[in-house]
Formats: structure tokens, C-alpha cells, sequence
């Protein structure tokens, strides 16, 4: 097994506290990307 | 007064149908023609496959939510088109089979002014000789009751792990052609770490084994994404967790033949190998149903409405990658040739892969379909919805709602372990789903930032919120609408 992972990423990546931040913060990014439209990619003449 | 009739009560069908009940008046009739009772949220069949979550979980029935929303339903699977009706029948039908209950196998012409296309593909294991869920070790994630079986037989594994025999196993693409990589690898994730919770993580040799030239390509061509302060491939996103989770992977691989405990399969250098396991989660390549069309005198006219999948504005014309371009998919999902049908979702005919294609030395294509999974199915069903509502309230053909997915965005929330506290996912957004190189020429396709990817604990948590949310909608409780494709 190679650690690619650090033990301070995990700790980021697993803590409670910090993630429950992380999950507004992609709730309301992935809103952004997925419900900020969509459209057609012609020109109408 | 319209008739609009939806094929299929998946994520595409349903959406299609509870917006036009929602937004047109008890005059007009919205009919459901599915063979299937239950509606099922897909996305969280990786959790009942690892015996997290049991399939009453994702599923209802959907004949009593129908009958009190006012939606018609006839549990009936669709056999063949007929867009201009025929000798007898003066409307255009879609000739049906009745698959429950007293009136099953008695076929009914179901008549339409409208028709929305939302039939899904075909689970096609026969492409692969050996694939059958259930047998020769190999499993499936793509139903419910294929998760069902998958976890029986993870389960088995694990148990004879605990006794202190070691196993291999294998999860992936089971054919060359195959999509859905996302779900391959959000149960590839979830069974490693479903390992380590049985402590039996030591026993097992774990495996991706894929159709994809390079990993997280994701039937994509991969992306080129915002990772924290970062900019990174996905590519070396997926290779940085696998390479941590110990997961052993095969590129390039298009499977084509299984037998027990064996898969065998062709690389991109014409190579024929094969790989033992215990047990193997594969998915197979998807294609369309086979339906026929004929005209009003009965002539075959299928290539009017397929090309395996529906026919619809997208551009077909054959030709070499270099000169792909986003504007060849299709924005309003409209069968050129009869204007009342539409097909959003997977059952439209993809104008080409998005994914490079490649060849392996004997001249085998291996490489990933296009995937299309629940939020473009979702907003492509509402677009469709929305063009047939403004068609009928207008009195003349509207389509000014448009969703191409090269102008689309869609996220990917890959759980990658079950738990509270414990679990994990992995957070992809990309904009656009389809790479525009001309308006992005120099991040891949794609806009950065909104193509980021995050790994942890919240993104767990935001799968969990999403499965709770997308059921609520689309058990169309107060205000369901209001939660966005």
C-alpha cells in the first residue's frame, strides 16, 4: 500500500466539524454548478 | 385537450410526468406505460449492494402515487411505434403489452398526441457470454434486486474471508463498450472499505478493471479539475485513492467472455488475458431495446426513429474526433421526423462518444460509451416537459427550452464508504458534461471551478441528503418541485 493520502489530509478529510462546513459550502457550490442553467450551444440565425 | 404519453417511469420518465401533471390542467391526460411497478432511486443501489441499505429503502410503488396525482399508468412494456398510426387507427400509437395483472399479455394501441421517449437502455449482459448476474461469481449494481444478489454474494466472500481464506476481487467494465464507470467505482470504494470494517481487509486483493485508456476518465475523457488550492486530472485524483486504498487496477481492458471465477479479456495492445475471482462486480455494456417503427401502411420505418437508441436533433453525421464538436448534441431531444416525439434522458441516441475512440492492434474498439446519469436525465425529462407544456398552452410548436450537455452542468457525488462518521465520498462537478473546447481550449473543455472534485466525510453526508431529497421529490410531496433536477 503506498500512503498518498497524509495523516493531517485524513484528519481534514474525516473530521466532523470541519466537514459539516464542507458540506454548506458543496451543498451551495453544487447548486450553483448543476441549477445555474443550461442552455443550447447553436446560434440561432 | 393533449395526450402525452411517457415510456418509462425511471428518473427521466417521472420527472417528465410529475411536471406536466403539475403544470397542465385535469383536461389534458398524462399516461405512464412502464413495466415496472416500483420507482427506484438508482444512484443508492451501491449501498444496498454492500447491505447498507435495504432495497425497500430506494423504492415505491408507484400505481397509488399515480392514481392520487391524476397520472394515468398502464403497467405495460412498449413493443413498437407506429408515429403515424395506421390503416385502422387514425392517431399515432404505440402498441403496448399489458405485463400484470388480469389484462397481462393483451396488447392496447395507446394513442398519443404527445410522446416522451424515456425507456432507458437496455441492460445488455448478452453482449458479454457469461455475464448473468448471479452466476459464474459475477454480479450487477444497475437494480435493485441485482444489488440485492450483489450483497449475498459479498457477503459469502466476506464470510469465508473471516475463515481465513484470502480472495480476489474484481469490479469494473464487463465489456468493451461499457458505461457507467461512476457507479463501478463508487462500489469498487465501497466494498474496500466495507473490508476493512469486516477486518478481512488483509485477505483480499481488490481490482478495477475497466475499458477506460486512462483512470478517471469516467466515459468523459476525464477532466481537468479545481482540487482544494489545486488543479489536477482526474486521473491522478483517482490514481491518489486507489493507490492509498491499495485497489490494483487494469486499463484498457474490453471483457469479453466469463466463466467461473474467470473474466477474460482483450487490452488495447490485442493482448488476450484473463483475471481469477472470487467475486466480480461488472457492468455491462448498455444498448437500445430493439423497438421497430412502421408507417401508416405498415412499411419498416425504425431508421426514422433509431439508431439503436432515439433518433433525435442530435448531429449524426460520421465523423473523425478531431472534428467532434459540443454542438453536435442534441439541445431539445425532438425526433426530426415526427415533431411530437421526444426522448430525453439515456434514450436518446448520443451523436458520438465523448471519450476518444481506440482500437486495440486487432482492431477491437475499447473504449466508454457516453454515461448520462440522473441529473441530465432529470433536466433533459423538465426541458422536455416544459417545450410540450408551452407547445399546447400556445397552439403551435415551442422550443425554446434547451439543455444541451455540452451547456450543462452535473455532479457526481461518489460515495466512497458508508457511515455517519466513518464514510466518504468522493464530490465531482463538471461544467460542461460534454467538453467545449472552443468556449475552454485550455482547461480540456471545462471550466475550472466549476469542474472541481473533494474528498471526505461531507461528501458522505451530501449523498445521504440527496438520496432523501430526490425520494421526497419524486414521491412528489409539498413543495417538490421546488428541489431542482
Amino acid at each position: 500500500m503506498t500512503q498518498r493520502i497524509s495523516k493531517y489530509q485524513r484528519f481534514k478529510m474525516m473530521n466532523p466539524i470541519i466537514q459539516f462546513f464542507k458540506f454548506i459550502y458543496l451543498s451551495i457550490k453544487i447548486m450553483i454548478v448543476v441549477a445555474g442553467g443550461h442552455g443550447g450551444t447553436r446560434k440561432v440565425n | 385537450m393533449s395526450k402525452i404519453v411517457i415510456l418509462g417511469a425511471g428518473i427521466s420518465g417521472h420527472v417528465a410526468a410529475s411536471h406536466l401533471r403539475r403544470k397542465l390542467s385535469k383536461e389534458h391526460e398524462v399516461i405512464v406505460v412502464s413495466p415496472n411497478t416500483n420507482y427506484q432511486w438508482i444512484p443508492s443501489n451501491i449501498w444496498v449492494g454492500i447491505g447498507r441499505m435495504k432495497s425497500e429503502k430506494i423504492l415505491f410503488p408507484l400505481a397509488p402515487l399515480y392514481k392520487k396525482k391524476g397520472i394515468g399508468y398502464k403497467q405495460a412494456k412498449a413493443l413498437s411505434f407506429y408515429p403515424e398510426g395506421d390503416k385502422d387507427e387514425q392517431k399515432p400509437y404505440v402498441l403496448a403489452e399489458y405485463v400484470t395483472g388480469e389484462k397481462q399479455g393483451q396488447r392496447e394501441k395507446v394513442t398519443y398526441d404527445y410522446l416522451i421517449n424515456a425507456t432507458g437502455p437496455k441492460l445488455n449482459f448478452e453482449a458479454t457470454e457469461g455475464l448473468i448476474p448471479g452466476k459464474n461469481k459475477t454480479y450487477s449494481v444497475c437494480t435493485y434486486t441485482h444489488a440485492d444478489h450483489a450483497w449475498e454474494g459479498l457477503n459469502e466472500v466476506i464470510q469465508q474471508m473471516k475463515a481465513g481464506k484470502k480472495a480476489k476481487i474484481l469490479i469494473g467494465t464487463g465489456h468493451a463498450k461499457s458505461t457507467c464507470q461512476g457507479a463501478a467505482f463508487e462500489y469498487i470504494l465501497n466494498v474496500e472499505q466495507e473490508l476493512r470494517k469486516h477486518n478481512v481487509r488483509d485477505m483480499a486483493e481488490v481490482t478495477w478493471i475497466s475499458n477506460e485508456y486512462r483512470l478517471g476518465d469516467f466515459g468523459m475523457d476525464g477532466m481537468l479539475m479545481s482540487y482544494g488550492s489545486m488543479t489536477m486530472k482526474s486521473s491522478e485524483m483517482v490514481e491518489m485513492i486507489f493507490e492509498d486504498r491499495d485497489i490494483k487496477w487494469i486499463l484498457g481492458a474490453g471483457v469479453n467472455k466469463i466463466e467461473d471465477g474467470i473474466a477474460y479479456y482483450e487490452n488495447l495492445e490485442g493482448e488476450h488475458k484473463s483475471e481469477t475471482y472470487d467475486f466480480a462486480m461488472l457492468i455491462p455494456s448498455f444498448s437500445g431495446h430493439g423497438f421497430k417503427a412502421y408507417d401508416k401502411n405498415e412499411n419498416d420505418i425504425t431508421e426514422k426513429l433509431f439508431k439503436g437508441f432515439m433518433v433525435v436533433d442530435a448531429d449524426y453525421t460520421p465523423k473523425p474526433y478531431e472534428e467532434w464538436s459540443v454542438k453536435d448534441w442534441p439541445e431539445t431531444y425532438q425526433n426530426p421526423t415526427y415533431k411530437n416525439i421526444f426522448a430525453p434522458g439515456i434514450a436518446f441516441a448520443p451523436p458520438h462518444t465523448i471519450s476518444k475512440p481506440r482500437k486495440s492492434k486487432s482492431g477491437t474498439d475499447i473504449f466508454p460509451a457516453p454515461p448520462r446519469t440522473g441529473m441530465p436525465s432529470g433536466i433533459t425529462a423538465k426541458l422536455v416537459a416544459d417545450n410540450i407544456i408551452d407547445s399546447i398552452k400556445n397552439g403551435k410548436e415551442s422550443l425554446k427550452h434547451k439543455g444541451s450537455m455540452g451547456n450543462m452542468g452535473a455532479a457526481c457525488i461518489a460515495s466512497a464508504g458508508f457511515g455517519m462518521t466513518s464514510g466518504s465520498g468522493v464530490s465531482i462537478t463538471t461544467f460542461p458534461i460534454v467538453p467545449d473546447y472552443e468556449k475552454y481550449p485550455k482547461t480540456q473543455g471545462r471550466q475550472l471551478g466549476k469542474t472541481f472534485g473533494e474528498i471526505g466525510l461531507a461528501g458522505h453526508w451530501l449523498k445521504l441528503a440527496l438520496h432523501h431529497a430526490f425520494i421526497y421529490k419524486a414521491k412528489m410531496r409539498p413543495f417538490w418541485w421546488l428541489i431542482p433536477e
